[in-house]
């Protein structure tokens, strides 16, 4: 059974079909990336998948049933959604022994939880002073609270420092790799998580425009151009059309190089003696599929 | 019952709950102060005093039915219960622990009740040092336990937690904190004081939370002193009211909370 499994849903607020027959499902053990430019309906989906906000139709199911029929739902969903979901006046510590009680949960987890994402020592500091950071490692502790199998969590990465989007991409990995957790996680920043997902879905204007693995959605992008650098670029790009490539000079010295291997190049670069000086090929970014993608169409 | 706790847990991990405590033991301190203070003591030469003497049952059950005056706390305590989740968006997580939602209501209303429980034995206690040495210095007798003093007591107790559930019913409707504070004030301090004032508007006045209120800690001074309460049902007919009214408020904070998206 998938672990989280969305199907025909939608959600109009007003005039606006915030969500728009979506359909997707998360599996045990993966990471799922669910992106999409802000205000693409990712956060309206994964409310309705939490029961926060009703949807119009379609069904948003954990574990094969609704997130309000869980009997426990923190033992089985972990959730974070906004960094700001916390009274400033409130400790950390006391934030999350007040979800323990409510969950009916050892308060003992309150502490260990924030040992697992480094807030053990300010966890009798007013949240009000944490910064945005901390607040988001505060979320991802109330997540962890009921060790749930399923982590659903809206833009994490926001508000965390370069070192920081390292730890939770190592913590994110650690939960789906090493614990058999499905992850969903959204963002409108797709560097935040392509070196992180396993999967990918991708929302524009409250519609799914593409889902699949990773690896076949860069697969679909344009092929990937060569960059070579050559010290005498002329008559080197002569000699790569002549072994069959498709050469786009872009100044410098610098060719982008299509329809050839790098083995190929170099057995050119060796017979026209050419002094090479850059042979890489260019990574089809995935941000470029997804810029393409979401952009408005006409 | 766990969620009660956890609802108690939420107010008494922030600092707003002691500082409300505070104001109202300072702001009831006064009004008993004043009490006391003009208890047997005529506006001229003649005239009916304006509160009855310390020796007599009436200053008593008049004192502690002051107590009453401490509901407009409560209520914006209350209303801060509901409207803080708002604001900081803590609801969120509330429903995500619990996601059936009447459960977290009627945890609030619960816990709301407790607290208007405890702030009202606050004030009793602080009332004590206050109303006993002054009946006993005045060579008064002491009534606790009969002359109507226990139900003017349970009754200042029932209408803080009554107050308290208001003021969840109102911040539930409203959300926003300040329009829920404002609200109440207004409610409290403009509508029920002019409906129970006026004459004219007594007959309407005797059916608000506060005509209930009175109703129980109703001091039954001699007509002819400056306060007229004739205008108000019986006791047990105002406990009845006050019943009913926590019942419309649990009610209003259901119907707002249950289907309401939560974006």
């Amino acid at each position: 059974m998938s672990a989280i499994e969305i199907t025909n849903l939608a959600k109009t607020f007003g005039a606006v079909k915030a969500v728009d027959d979506v359909s997707f499902t998360v599996q045990p053990g993966t990471i799922t990336g669910y992106l999409g430019p802000n205000g693409a309906g990712k956060t309206t989906t994964l409310r309705c998948l939490l029961g926060l906000v009703r949807a119009d139709s379609g069904a948003a199911l954990v574990g094969g049933r609704r997130y309000a029929d869980l009997k426990d739902p923190l033992t089985e969903v972990g959730a974070v959604l906004e960094a700001t979901n916390f009274h400033p006046g409130r400790s950390a510590a006391n934030h999350l022994k007040v979800i323990c009680t409510a969950a009916g949960l050892p308060l003992a987890r309150a502490q260990e939880a924030l040992e697992q994402v480094g807030l053990a020592d300010v966890a009798g500091k007013r949240v009000g002073g944490f910064s945005m950071g901390m607040r988001q490692r505060l979320g991802l502790a109330t997540a962890l609270l009921g060790r749930p199998k399923v982590y659903i969590l809206d833009e994490p990465a926001n508000g965390l420092d370069p070192s920081g989007i390292q730890w939770l991409r190592g913590f994110l990995r650690f939960l789906a790799h090493e614990q058999g957790a499905a992850v969903l996680v959204s963002s409108h920043v797709l560097a935040e998580v392509e070196q992180t997902v396993d999967n990918v879905v991708i929302i524009a204007r409250g519609r799914l425009v593409r889902q699949g693995s990773l690896a076949e959605l860069t697969a679909e992008g344009d092929e990937a151009p060569l960059r070579v650098r050559a010290l005498d670029p002329g008559p080197f790009a002569a000699a790569l059309e002549a072994a069959g490539g498709r050469v786009e000079p872009d100044g410098d010295g610098l060719l982008r190089v299509r329809g050839l291997d790098a083995e190929t190049v170099g057995r050119t670069a060796l017979e026209a003696r050419a002094v090479v000086t850059e042979l890489l090929r260019e990574r089809s970014d995935l941000q470029k599929v997804f810029l393409e993608l979401t952009e408005e169409r006409p | 019952m766990k969620l009660v706790r956890a609802e108690l847990l939420k107010l008494f991990t922030t600092r707003l709950w002691w500082i409300m405590l505070l104001v109202v033991l300072l702001y009831l301190s006064i009004s008993l102060g004043a009490v006391i203070g003009f208890a047997g003591v005529s506006p001229e030469e003649g005239a009916p005093p304006v509160f009855p003497a310390r020796d007599t049952p009436a200053f008593q059950r008049l004192a502690w039915g002051q107590a009453v005056t401490g509901s407009i706390i409560v209520a914006i305590l209350g209303a801060t219960m509901v409207t803080t989740e708002y604001r900081y968006q803590t609801i969120t997580t509330t429903l995500l622990t619990t996601p059936r939602r009447e459960r977290v209501v009627a945890a609030k209303l619960g816990a709301g009740v407790l607290v208007g429980l405890l702030f009202g034995v606050a004030i009793l206690l602080l009332f004590a040092l206050g109303i006993i040495p002054a009946v006993l210095l005045s060579g008064g007798e002491l009534h606790l336990l009969d002359e109507g003093v226990p139900r003017v007591i349970g009754g200042g107790l029932a209408a803080l937690a009554l107050y308290t559930l208001l003021g969840i019913g109102v911040g539930s409707l409203m959300r926003n904190q300040i329009a829920a504070i404002v609200s109440l004030a207004v409610w409290i301090y403009v509508i029920e004081q002019l409906v129970n004032a006026i004459p004219l508007l007594q007959p309407i006045g005797r059916w608000t939370p506060q005509g209930a209120a009175s109703a129980l800690t109703n001091p039954g001074i001699d007509p002819g002193s400056m306060i007229d309460l004739g205008y108000l049902l019986p006791a047990w007919a105002g406990a009845l009211l006050l019943l009913g009214y926590a019942l419309l408020f649990g009610l209003l904070a259901s119907l707002t909370t249950l289907r309401r998206d939560i974006t």
